[in-house]
């Protein structure tokens, strides 16, 4: 008779559990000999109850109800524990609220418009995929979709007698149709728009709120927009706030067919069975006929790209908020990071009182694996409420940032909602449920790993030299954070302090335009004239001047010193004579434009000591012959130097020196808009409104549109390096203060758990002083530890920061030094509470402590 | 009509502990599925069921007499709770309301 493997049985009784293992082996063995043997039979049955016993079901499911109230009765039981782990939880998760949703709004969110996953966007590498005229030229061929036509510009808007900036969506009369974006009010436009003499609009739900009231009367009211009059349709939903966030459009116009000489970005819907491919191939197509008809037109070369409608990053975006996105999840990950160790030494605390109860539990037969359980379902538990309190403090973290966010230098940004919706709440459900497994792993360990004998005896075993060790890699985090934070302080002091090359205090402006887009030409010279002789003349103002631009220029031009030469691309200016003087810009070479028209045949020209220098290296550029205005030849002029202006800044202050051109508005004045610069003599807000009043007087028919000091403009380029500095500030706040209570809760245990050792040294003639220095030294030593991996962790990391410290070395050592003495002052601080109450220990009463 | 839903495997072993009786435990158990309905079973999928329906309260289990036969091993007998039954006889209701007037 042969016997039933030995191995099987034993490998039944080590997985299955010693009772059930019993019973299968018992049947199995009455079985075994009836039926005359069979090892792989036997084996068979053997596996089947081991992969019954693996499942999913049988591991978690049975009992995990009574793991979930136990651990709910234990933190009702011990509330201040819990609370401080789940506020420390909450704090972190916050932070990763306003991450993800920052991310969710970058990377993920759909339009808000039903079926939004079929919604694609049609355009080019880096460009959009055709011009305006081109779109209605192609849009009746598209077989496979239907697609609009999207444009975004600003305008003044009129409505009655007023008038105002307004962001409008110039779109093609088929928007609603394709996008089906629903109205609040009234109703989209249609195709028929193209044809009536005074088309609707579709004004934004916010527009309606803030500049209507909210009246329903709305509907029909005549505006006026591009210098055309329409109605007003209709209202849209609040959450559709435009087709291409984070822009945030006030107003939809449908544009006719020849309105405009601009590019647009297409938009389509995929009809059901459609895919992203087949229309990939057709618009392929499309753009080949385009190209053969126009084969001179460079734009029509780059590759067509076909893609869904999803969050808002592009090629040129992702420069912009890339390296910020980087930077904050690294910063919230960490704060999470020293979160979870925070509440894991709060619960390796608590594993420390409970373990005699562990000790008497495991003795009588609860498995490692069912108080593993247990202490996951605590972790869990304390997760869930973290992450409760975390949504509600991220929710308004986020909504504090979108107050924030108009300060931004695009108005385009400041639709980037940063709500909580469903996509959020799975980033963060993943984020707490893996909080809950890193924290609650140590006491588990601990709890299963610490011998029974002295635990039932009574001996406290100290597990303070592991929770040391946390503590120590939480001060490691919190000083990178906190020398980050103070590279980036620093970096923002310095670019302050940049010298912009112009003077902007005591300057503000206005941009005036003329109606319908028309050109400032000489017939508008006289005008110009007077407005600044009347500028002048204002109370408080020292001069005034023109320019065709201010602080920050966008937007290059082709510039080269002959035919043949290599062209640079430069920013220009066109300037009235006077500019240079009003703005503190020094003539370093060359006298300045003539004061009256210029009697030339060839246009006078200033470039700065940049644009001279790379031109013509090593020679005087005064006299020179310069080609400048469009990067193609047809479209440049030429023009002899007759001045060197000295560098300035021109885009960002943190830039390095750029090539520049001035061009006298005698010469050339055929110039879109014109700023009207005024330099006063105290502070130039004051000077604002008058300016504006003097431009509606004696300024004709003239529009006028944005208006600031220009110290305000100067101030605003410095934004992403203030976001990012105080950011970073506000989150290695957080992840100080994390730290601090884990220092703190530390220190304290240790100094509870020493009582007994200090009422000895009390009694033996210890002065409070010496007991207070013992307790301190306990706490500076984890500092110093800490502080010494942190600096090493921070030598690694600060290189990061590179490309955002505008020069300044990565390793300032003003920053190390900075962040390590506040590190050492924050825990005196922490220690210095529990060393105070452990020389209030009463000798007596600690001797008979335990 | 039973509030408990039972799958078809779940009715299977029931009714065999129920046809056992004072016999039911894991050996006869596995034999009588075999013999009527037909179908080999692992121990295993046997006991992970019971394991079910106990935690349901469908059956009640407790261990009993080691034989030589079973290696000195103890067994675990099963019986059925009125509520098993209950769930069984609401289950075989359902069916003959489905089957009522029907012929294949």
């Amino acid at each position: 008779m042969s016997e039933p493997p030995k191995f099987a049985e034993w490998l039944l009784r080590r997985l299955v559990g010693r009772r059930d293992a019993d019973i299968v082996a018992g049947d199995l063995r009455e079985t075994f000999d009836p039926r005359g043997g069979g090892r792989l039979w036997y084996w068979w049955q053997a596996l089947s109850c081991m992969a019954v016993r693996f499942s999913l079901y049988r591991r978690s499911l049975p009992g995990i109800g009574t793991d979930f109230s136990r651990a709910v009765r234990r933190i009702r039981r011990n509330p201040g524990y819990a609370m401080t782990a789940m506020l420390c939880l909450a704090l972190a998760l916050g932070v990763n609220t306003t991450l993800f949703s920052f991310l969710d709004s970058l990377y993920f969110r759909r339009l808000p418009v039903p079926e939004a996953d079929r919604i694609v966007q049609i355009r080019r590498q880096n460009a959009p995929f055709c011009s305006w005229q081109e779109y209605f030229a192609i849009r009746n061929d598209l077989h496979s979709v239907q697609a609009a036509a999207v444009l975004i510009f600003f305008d003044s808007m009129e409505v009655g007698r007023t008038n105002f900036d307004a962001n409008v969506e110039g779109v093609s009369s088929n928007f609603g149709q394709v996008l089906h974006p629903g109205a609040a009010l009234g109703s989209w436009f249609g195709p028929e728009s193209e044809s009536q003499a005074e088309p609707s609009v579709v004004i934004s739900y916010r527009l309606w709120k803030t500049r209507f009231a909210g009246d329903p009367s709305v509907l029909g009211k005549q505006v006026r927009i591009l210098d055309q009059d329409f109605r007003i349709g209709g209202v849209a939903l609040p959450e559709f706030t435009s087709t291409l966030p984070p822009f945030m459009a006030d107003v939809w116009v449908p544009l006719r067919p020849p309105a405009y000489p601009a590019h647009a970005t297409l938009i389509a819907r995929m009809p059901p069975g459609t895919t992203v491919a087949e229309v990939t191939a057709e618009m392929r197509v499309v753009s080949a006929v385009m190209r053969a008809s126009d084969p001179g037109n460079e734009e029509l070369a780059s590759p067509v790209l076909v893609r869904p409608h999803v969050g808002f990053m592009s090629d040129s975006r992702n420069a912009f908020f890339g390296p910020i996105v980087t930077l904050l999840s690294a910063v919230s990950g960490m704060v999470l990071l020293i979160a979870c160790v925070n509440v894991a030494n709060l619960l390796l605390s608590r594993a420390a009182v409970r373990q005699r109860e562990i000790a008497i539990r495991r003795s009588l037969g609860a498995s490692r694996a069912r108080l593993f359980r247990e202490t996951l379902a605590e972790g869990l538990v304390l997760a869930g409420g973290g992450l409760a309190m975390g949504v509600f403090f991220g929710d308004w973290t986020g909504r504090a940032l979108e107050l924030l966010l108009p300060s931004l230098p695009m108005a385009l940004y400041r639709g980037l909602h940063l709500g909580v919706d469903w996509q959020v709440m799975k980033f963060l459900t993943a984020a707490g449920v893996l909080c809950a497994v890193l924290f609650s792993l140590p006491p588990a360990l601990a709890n299963g790993r610490r011998a029974l004998n002295p635990a039932l005896k009574g001996d406290s075993v100290r597990n303070s030299r592991q929770r040391e060790v946390y503590s120590i890699v939480q001060v490691a985090l919190s000083l990178t954070l906190l020398i980050a934070t103070g590279l980036l302080l620093r970096a923002l002091d310095r670019v302050q302090h940049i010298d912009a090359g112009f003077a902007f205090d005591h300057r503000a402006y206005v941009f005036l335009s003329r109606p319908k887009r028309e050109a400032f030409t000489q017939a508008t010279a006289p005008l110009v004239s007077i407005l600044i002789e009347q500028a002048r003349e204002l109370p408080g103002v020292e001069d005034a001047t023109f320019a065709e631009n201010v602080y920050p220029f966008a937007g290059a031009r082709c510039a080269a010193a002959a035919r043949e030469s290599r062209q640079e691309h430069v920013y220009t200016n066109t300037v009235h004579p006077n500019y240079f003087e009003v703005m503190g810009i020094p003539i370093v070479r060359g006298r300045g434009f003539a004061r009256t028209g210029s009697s030339a045949d060839v246009p006078h020209v200033i470039v700065n000591q940049t644009l001279a220098r790379t031109l013509w290296p090593n020679e005087d550029p005064i006299g020179k012959t310069i080609r400048f205005g469009g990067c193609r030849e047809a479209g440049s002029t030429t023009g002899s130097i007759v001045a060197v202006a000295r560098d300035a800044k021109y885009g960002s202050l943190d830039e390095s020196p750029q090539p520049f051109y001035y061009l006298s508005d005698n010469e050339d004045p055929d110039v879109g808009s014109l700023a009207l610069i005024i330099r006063t003599a105290g502070d130039p807000h004051q000077w604002i409104k008058p300016l504006i009043d003097l431009v509606r007087r004696g300024g004709g028919d003239l529009r006028f549109s944005e208006s600031e000091a220009l110290g305000d403009a100067v101030a605003r380029s410095l934004w992403q390096v203030k976001w990012r500095a105080s950011l970073l500030a506000a989150l290695g706040l957080l992840a100080i203060v994390l730290a601090a209570i884990g220092v703190y809760g530390v220190v304290a245990c240790s100094v509870a758990q020493r009582t007994r050792e200090i009422g000895v040294r009390m009694a033996l003639g210890a002065v409070p002083l010496d007991v207070q220095w013992l307790v301190l030294a306990h706490g500076l030593r984890i500092t110093a530890i800490g502080i010494a991996v942190g600096l090493l962790l921070s030598a690694f990391t600060v290189r990061l920061l590179r490309g955002f410290l505008y020069g300044l070395s990565p390793f300032d050592p003003v920053a190390f030094a900075a962040a390590s003495l506040a590190w050492i002052a924050i825990a005196i601080f922490a220690s210095w509470y529990p060393a105070r109450r452990a020389t209030r220990v009463d000798p007596m009463t600690a001797l008979n402590y335990e | 009509m039973s509030a408990i839903y039972l799958g078809e495997f779940e009715q299977i072993v029931l009714l065999a502990v129920l046809r056992l009786g004072e016999k039911a435990y894991g050996v006869p158990i596995r034999a009588e599925i075999e013999n009527r309905a037909g179908r080999k079973v692992t121990v295993g999928a046997l006991y992970a069921t019971l394991d079910r329906l106990e935690a349901k309260g469908l059956v009640h289990s407790w261990f009993a007499d080691a034989t030589p036969q079973r290696g000195g091993r103890s067994k675990r007998y099963f019986k059925l709770l009125p509520a098993g039954v209950e769930a069984l006889s609401g289950s075989k209701a359902v069916f003959e309301r489905m089957w009522e007037g029907l012929h294949v």
